[in-house]
């Protein structure tokens, strides 16, 4: 029992800090490799807003959320939007901005590991005979609240439809009028929304660390290339391959290979599949 | 006297007097490299320590060497080999340029990371480099490769712990200590995924289950930034284990005594260098879930103690400059490093490389966590569990918010309490 309740803590885990960086992928094509570094900034201006500001969490958090949106919509209006449609210079020009970014908090000051965030219940429960702490509790309801948030937005909002039709054939997007740019500014804001909520959801069950924004988006390209990039079902679905088979490989195997698999199952997809799960040959209107 | 004369003679004296004083003030400083992990508490503590004594020592007419008084002074550089993932190489360049392109005249504080430490090893008997380790590297191939070959790493030394006398000295009779006091013996061991901790907890698999105590499968092993333990402290929790070993240097260890606390896993968290936890501002950041955790933080000096008549002295002045207590493992010892690599090159007279060697072999000194002198062969710190005889280490636990001494019981400030959730009816 203690797998599956694990199993899936850690895969809506893997979930939420893959599926922002899908959004951004679906819509605009980029691969957001800043991804990681935003998860970790948004963490660390809820950080300022409480300790430095004297903010209660709930304000903080959401401030943090509003200021991420507008960094990652600056990100793109101001140096993304200039390499669009050349994949090696996106790559390059996303990574930096990242790597700015975290190390900038590096320098800044942000070191070791006593920059916490609260958990929003303190405490454990017992469930079917595991001990789970509630804060673990809270990442599963509000990691599948906000997913079905975003299936619900994406599918029934004009502006979510909008998104969606860019992510399956820009051209034609186009010719109904749908602004490419103003979508992919906007997907990215919300993609850096999603990183910035994952890490509010998750942040409480560690610390806020330079080196967990690099960990974010490895693991969020892991998830994103198994499921198919820029597919949201394929990210849900490969969140949960490869979360349980790290809690099974942490069982079975020992704790260091856990580190292994998602580095596995890029490999083994990419012979395999090249594509993903639900890659685009697969079918396009399973994108956002 | 004309009154041109007289002018011309004042003139004269002052001239004199400022090129006295400007060639006082400009007397080549002794340029101390540091190559350290400084995102980590064991390299941005290491590099308070030195510039403590440095400006300490600076403040009182510098260092004497021969005739002529000269200033430290201290030259870091990032080596980032606490980084996951970062490659030996990056600490070995860094090293490097200390060397080669800053022309520091010793290293003091790492590579941190014991691969980097003997990596570093050829590189330093290459340059005729005198290196004094102060933190992170505890792997005890360091001293036995000096031992091996004596001639080429000469320069080599280490002033703080080595992980056989830590397991052998320290933690072997604390963990029994507890066993008889508490009457537990089942013990579960967790490390990261490095050199020292790997074998550090095969050592202490070993030696515990000699002593009688049920080890309770393989230590596991987590890799360096790992976020979960949900798992291994199910399974410490299935297996009855009563004390947890947690030999991990990465800050997310710190997860997992929060985890262990919301869990109330019935155990008591033994963590050997596990930074989080050492640091003062630990309790605040974990809200106190860190309480009961028992740390080993190497060397006395690293958390308020009378171990010496210097260490109380050291903490007050830590505290004066930073604003907090000295934090953990590597900053009593690299505060004494530079002290001991003044008192070796006034000795000495010279910053010749062999010369000063001698002289540090020679060292005998009463430091900050106790008698200051190197083994002969290894240079390697001589331990003790004795102030008096050697360097002492420390092992503290946290309780209501203080970081209390509780071994070795020469310089124990109070007892080990168990968790309330522990406690037998």
């Amino acid at each position: 029992m203690d797998i599956i309740i694990y199993g899936i803590i850690n895969s809506v885990s893997l979930a939420l800090m893959a599926v922002g960086f899908t959004l951004v992928y679906g819509v605009s094509r980029l691969p957001n490799f800043a991804h990681g570094a935003l998860y970790i900034l948004t963490g660390y201006l809820t950080w300022i807003l409480m300790n430095r500001v004297g903010l209660n969490y709930v304000f903080s958090a959401i401030i943090a959320l509003g200021l991420i949106g507008l960094i990652g919509a600056a990100m793109y209006q101001l140096v993304l939007i200039r390499v669009r449609g050349m994949p090696i210079s996106e790559i390059i020009a996303s990574y930096a901005i990242g790597l700015a970014i975290l190390e900038g908090l590096r320098w800044g000051g942000l070191k070791g590991g006593t920059f916490r965030l609260p958990p929003f219940v303190e405490g454990s429960v017992t469930v079917l005979g595991v001990s789970v702490d509630f804060q673990r509790i809270f990442v599963v309801i509000l990691g599948a609240t906000l997913m079905g948030a975003l299936w619900l937005f994406v599918n029934n909002t004009k502006l979510g439809l909008a998104l969606k039709g860019m992510a399956q054939d820009e051209r034609a997007a186009l010719t109904l009028g749908i602004d490419s740019d103003r979508m992919a500014v906007t997907a990215t804001a919300i993609g850096s929304m999603l990183a910035g909520a994952a890490a509010i959801i998750l942040l409480p069950l560690g610390s806020i660390a330079v080196e967990s924004g690099y960990h974010v988006l490895i693991m969020a390209v892991a998830v994103c290339i198994v499921g198919g990039l820029g597919s949201w079902t394929g990210a849900v679905l490969a969140a949960f391959i490869i979360g349980f088979a790290q809690i099974l490989s942490v069982v079975y195997f020992g704790a260091h290979y856990q580190a292994v698999v998602a580095l596995l199952a890029i490999v083994i997809t990419l012979i395999c599949r090249p594509s993903g799960l639900f890659g685009r040959q697969k079918e396009l209107e399973e994108r956002v | 006297m004309t009154g041109k004369k007289k002018c011309k003679i004042v003139s004269a004296v002052i001239l004199a007097f400022l090129l006295v004083v400007s060639t006082a003030y400009a007397q080549k400083p002794i340029i101390i490299g540091a190559p350290l992990s400084t995102a980590f508490l064991y390299g941005w503590a290491a590099e308070r320590g030195i510039k403590l004594a440095v400006d300490e020592i600076n403040a009182a007419g510098g260092v004497k060497v021969g005739d002529e008084k000269r200033p430290f002074k201290v030259d870091v550089i990032d080596t980032r080999d606490l980084e996951p993932g970062v490659p030996v190489s990056e600490a070995l360049l860094a090293v490097e340029k200390l060397i080669l392109e800053k022309k520091v005249n010793f290293l003091i504080g790492g590579p941190v990371r014991s691969e980097a430490a003997l990596a570093a090893m050829p590189l330093l008997a290459k340059n005729k480099m005198i290196s004094i380790l102060t933190t992170g590297s505890l792997t005890p191939k360091y001293n036995e490769t000096v031992g091996k070959n004596p001639d080429k790493y000469k320069y080599c030394f280490r002033i703080s712990g080595e992980a056989k006398w830590m397991v052998t000295g320290e933690i072997v009779p604390c963990l029994e200590y507890i066993g008889k006091t508490f009457s537990l013996d089942r013990l579960m061991i967790m490390v990261q995924d490095v050199a020292h901790a790997r074998a550090g907890g095969q050592i202490l698999a070993k030696i515990m289950g000699g002593k009688g105590w049920k080890v309770l499968g393989e230590p596991m092993v987590f890799p360096t930034g790992t976020t979960d333990f949900s798992m291994g402290l199910l399974d410490a929790k299935k297996q009855n284990a009563q004390v947890i070993i947690i030999w991990m240097d990465m800050p997310e260890s710190a997860i997992l005594l929060k985890q262990w606390y919301d869990m109330k896993v019935p155990a008591l968290p033994f963590g050997i260098i596990i930074s989080a936890a050492e640091q003062p501002e630990f309790w605040k950041a974990t809200e106190g879930k860190g309480e009961y955790c028992l740390a080993n933080v190497v060397n006395a000096g690293n958390v308020p103690s009378e171990a010496t008549p210097w260490t109380m002295k050291f903490v007050n002045a830590y505290k004066k400059k930073y604003g907090l207590e000295p934090e953990g493992y590597g900053t009593s010892s690299s505060y004494m490093a530079v002290y001991v690599l003044k008192d070796a090159i006034e000795r000495a007279g010279s910053l010749d490389p062999d010369k000063v060697v001698d002289a540090l072999k020679k060292t005998d000194m009463m430091g900050v966590y106790g008698l200051i002198k190197f083994d002969p062969k290894t240079n390697q710190i001589v331990p003790s569990l004795n102030p008096k005889e050697g360097a002492v280490g420390t092992i503290f636990q946290w309780q209501a918010g203080k970081r209390v001494v509780v071994f070795p019981q020469s310089i124990a400030t109070g007892k080990i309490l168990l968790p309330p959730w522990m406690k037998k009816e």
